[in-house]
């Protein structure tokens, strides 16, 4: 009896569908886990497996409007307009909102590399809802998740250029003007508009508006004719312009713009009065916060109050960066050229307020700005470089500029630097010899603690040079500090220990599987974690080098071209780097959004299983190129 | 005579027009089968395993493992893990099987990875049986890959084109079990593959050029 029984259940087995390795995944994945197996058998009834070719997009309509499990591969979730929504991959499913929700949001689903997919049937599938609880709690739960990232990524399509086309001129155009009369000669407005850093000026009779003097037309119709300086306005003006209301909209003005084939557009009122200017440069600032318009707005200001205002702007250009997938480090090139052309207004407005220096000096920067990966709140380090010993007198002077400088800096979002590694410590405004001497005290210093807190030092840029030399001083500093470093041998060593004290979190992913649920929010420190190991052993491999470079990625690509380090190694690193400056972005973007404080850290809950595994690999290879430099550097010390 | 000639000619044209039909248009039986030795004159089918794939997707309801009655495990048990006990309880005649999967290859391209092999066992099998002229149009997972491979002068070592090898250049994951039914599956998969990698216009006449054919099945 018992022989037919369990023949008859074999039997069974055969009728429903009964593939060895479709069970054997399905059983491991929740919350297909959960189920019995005779209701695992019943969803597992109609199911159907496509390939999807990399790139390929489905759309999660007619049949295609239900479950899938990614058996093998990766796949994006995108609105129909392309905002990303999540990433998943194998284990992962998509098209739940189609199911439970009729996908109002009309989800897409890229394939981000070729993937092997389970279909679930439909009704099947509703029927495994309506049976099992915990089923059915997953998927509402992942449902909900997906809804909130879409919303997310949907905010950040509101500012989307139709929307920003129907804003009235008013909101964007420049209220403070630059007037002239047309009696006046055009030297004197050409000062005018020289001080005031524009490009045009608005010629009133009365207070009506009658004429406008552009850039354009003083170099044509007078430079380019040997006219004279005295040349009235009235002469050289552009009589009645072409101009709008304050109420007409961008997109009029941009139409209107490029039919006349104009710059400058006077903004007036219903009695012909000036009330505004609107420039090329406001219509293309209103669309999309670039980095090069924030330069020219830096550049134009004229206080160091102004420049804070203005860099007010910054994480949300920042956010503008992020959003539009630039590589990491093309962001950190980016924000670097801005912080450097801040850095340098900021010197000039402390020039113009304690008057010219009593000698020529440098302007240095450190650690992050130096190597060009700054980010979203990064902090200030920074030096002076003085021609020579000052007295006591041009002491007093450069401790004022230079704290102007950095307070100055740290009111336009660049925060002061907790260490107080700043021009305005005395400690770091040195001659060239004092420098010198600085640096060869670290090298000679075996002591690691020493160097843990010089490491700073060793990325070093010159971004001002009063003298017009170009920070010639500063390139011979580094010149002789790069040659004694990569000839000592016991520094580098130093160096390595530095580098190798820390070690990626490699058990992290491990604590957060076990702890995610728990009261214990394990969090991820991507900046000391993870980025500063690679920053610490690209300098290594940078100092060892014959030329000096700041750069981190800019180090790596050296060493290899002094075949320092295998490029197979250097490649892993160098991608291991994007991948953590990238995640670093997103999230502190997203923590930007959502507090207005900047964060490195990474809540587990935000990533995907996919960038989990990314992650994993990611750190795994700092911990090989750690060992690596490990053999390289401390054979023999150790 | 003429007629039938006639009707023969018109049969192989309306097939040879329908070739050029996409290939998701098309079914397939997707077929691996297990056997006690590699010669066909010798040794025989131990045990079928197929899944279809129907309008561009794998049906994984439509998988199937057969295991025939007549099947003698003895030494092979290691290989394809079936027991004496499993022909016993589950096992089919060879005549009715073979006549069920003529029934499913009316409609359908037989698809098999190194199909010398199958068709060898096919062919003596339906002599065997003396069952009725049969005949059907099949693919090589393992011919397409070659070819594909020769136009892309990508010389590919031994072993290179064995079933898991294949599935690995496409990064299909790696199966734990060898029988019929998995082989086959594992066969399915890599069809997708190599369509998906030909391109999404593909059709069964590019296939068929790449590795295909027509077999005749017969009593004789």
């Amino acid at each position: 009896m018992s022989k037919v029984s369990s023949a008859k259940k074999e039997n069974n087995k055969m009728a429903a569908i009964d593939i060895p390795e479709v069970h054997k995944f399905i059983e491991t994945i929740p919350p297909f886990s959960s189920l019995s197996l005779p209701e695992r058998k019943q969803l597992l009834t109609g199911v159907t497996m496509l390939y999807v070719r990399q790139g390929q997009t489905l759309i999660l309509k007619d049949e295609a409007a239900t479950v899938h499990l990614i058996r093998r591969g990766a796949c994006e979730i995108r609105t129909p307009k392309g905002g990303l929504v999540d990433q998943i991959a194998d284990g992962e499913c998509f098209g739940v909102s189609s199911v439970m929700a009729q996908n109002p949001d009309g989800l897409q689903v890229v394939a981000m590399e070729d993937s092997l997919v389970y279909r679930f049937e439909k009704t099947r599938f509703m029927e495994t809802l309506a049976q099992s609880e915990a089923f059915g709690l997953f998927f509402e739960h992942t449902q909900h998740n997906r809804l909130r990232k879409l919303s997310r990524s949907q905010s950040n399509e509101l500012a989307s250029p139709a929307l920003q086309l129907s804003t009235p001129i008013s909101h964007i155009m420049t209220r403070q003007l630059i007037l002239a009369t047309p009696e006046e000669s055009v030297q004197t407005i050409a000062m005018r508009m020289t001080e005031a850093r524009v490009s045009s000026i608005l010629v009133v009779e009365g207070d009506k508006l009658t004429g406008i003097v552009t850039d354009r037309d003083l170099r044509s119709r007078i430079l380019a004719l040997g006219g004279s300086a005295d040349s009235l306005v009235k002469e050289v003006m552009t009589q009645d312009p072409v101009n709008l209301r304050p109420d007409a909209l961008v997109m009029q003005a941009q139409t209107l713009m490029s039919e006349s084939n104009i710059h400058h557009l006077p903004i007036v009122d219903e009695e012909q009065r000036a009330v505004g200017m609107l420039t090329a440069a406001d219509l293309l600032r209103h669309q999309e916060l670039s980095p090069l318009l924030l330069i020219n707005q830096i550049h134009r200001q004229q206080s160091i109050e102004e420049l804070a205002r203005v860099c007010k702007q910054w994480p949300t250009l920042i956010m503008n960066l992020i959003v539009t997938d630039m590589k990491p480090a093309d962001v950190g090139k980016v924000l670097a050229t801005v912080s450097d052309n801040l850095t340098r207004r900021v010197i000039e407005l402390a020039l113009d307020k304690y008057g010219p220096a009593p000698m020529a000096f440098q302007f240095l920067v450190f650690g992050s700005q130096a190597r060009r990966d700054q980010s979203l709140g990064s902090d200030q380090d920074n030096g002076l470089m003085l021609e020579r010993e000052p007295t006591e007198k041009e002491s007093q002077y450069f401790a004022d500029l230079s704290e102007c400088i950095c307070q100055g800096l740290g009111l336009c979002g660049i925060r002061l630097c907790p260490g107080n590694i700043m021009a305005s410590n005395p400690e770091w405004r040195r001659t060239a010899v004092g420098w010198q001497q600085a640096f060869s005290t670290w090298i000679k210093s075996s002591a690691p603690s020493a160097l843990l807190h010089a490491s700073i030092f060793f990325d070093i840029r010159c971004v001002y040079d009063s003298g017009d030399k170009q920070g010639d001083a500063v390139n011979n500093l580094i010149k002789a500090m790069q040659l004694e470093v990569s000839k000592n041998s016991v520094f580098l060593a130093t160096l390595t220990r530095t580098a190798l004290a820390s070690k990626p979190p490699l058990g992290f992913f491990r604590h957060f599987v076990l702890e995610s649920s728990g009261e214990h929010k394990n969090q991820l420190d991507l900046k000391h974690q993870g980025l500063a190991l690679i920053n610490d052993l690209a300098r290594l491999y940078g100092l060892s080098c014959k030329t000096y470079r700041a750069g981190t990625l800019d180090r790596i690509e050296q060493a290899i071209r002094e075949k320092l380090i295998s490029v197979d190694t250097a490649r892993n690193l160098m991608d291991a780097w994007d991948k953590l400056n990238g995640l670093r972005l997103e999230a502190q973007g997203r923590h930007w959004q959502a507090t207005g404080k900047a964060s490195a850290y990474l809540d587990p809950k935000d990533l995907s299983s996919l960038e989990r595994k990314h992650l994993k690999t990611t750190f795994s290879i700092i911990n090989d190129v750690q060992d690596v430099a490990q053999q390289r550097f401390l054979r023999g010390y150790s | 005579m003429a007629l039938a000639f006639m009707q023969k000619l018109s049969a192989w044209h309306l097939s040879r027009q329908s070739l050029k039909r996409a290939w998701s248009e098309w079914d397939y039986l997707v077929l691996d089968i297990e056997t006690s030795g590699l010669d066909p004159k010798q040794d025989h089918i131990v045990s079928f395993g197929w899944v279809c794939i129907h309008k561009g997707v794998i049906e994984l309801d439509t998988a199937r493992h057969i295991v025939l009655d007549s099947a003698q495990i003895g030494d092979n048990v290691g290989i394809h893990m079936i027991t004496d006990s499993d022909v016993l309880q589950q096992g089919k005649k060879q005549e009715s099987v073979l006549r069920y999967l003529r029934h499913l290859l009316r409609e359908r391209v037989l698809v098999m990875h190194h199909a010398p092999m199958e068709l060898g066992f096919l062919k003596q099998a339906w002599q065997t049986e003396a069952l009725a002229t049969f005949s059907a149009n099949w693919l090589d997972t393992l011919a397409i890959e070659r070819t594909k491979a020769n136009r892309a002068h990508q010389p590919i070592q031994d072993g290179g084109f064995r079933l898991g090898s294949c599935r690995e250049r496409y990064g299909l994951p790696e199966y734990q079990g060898h029988d019929a039914l998995t082989d086959a599956l594992a066969t399915a998969e890599l069809l997708l593959a190599q369509i998906a990698y030909q391109g999404r216009d593909c059709r069964l006449h590019d296939l068929n050029q790449m590795g295909g054919g027509r077999v005749r099945l017969a009593t004789r």
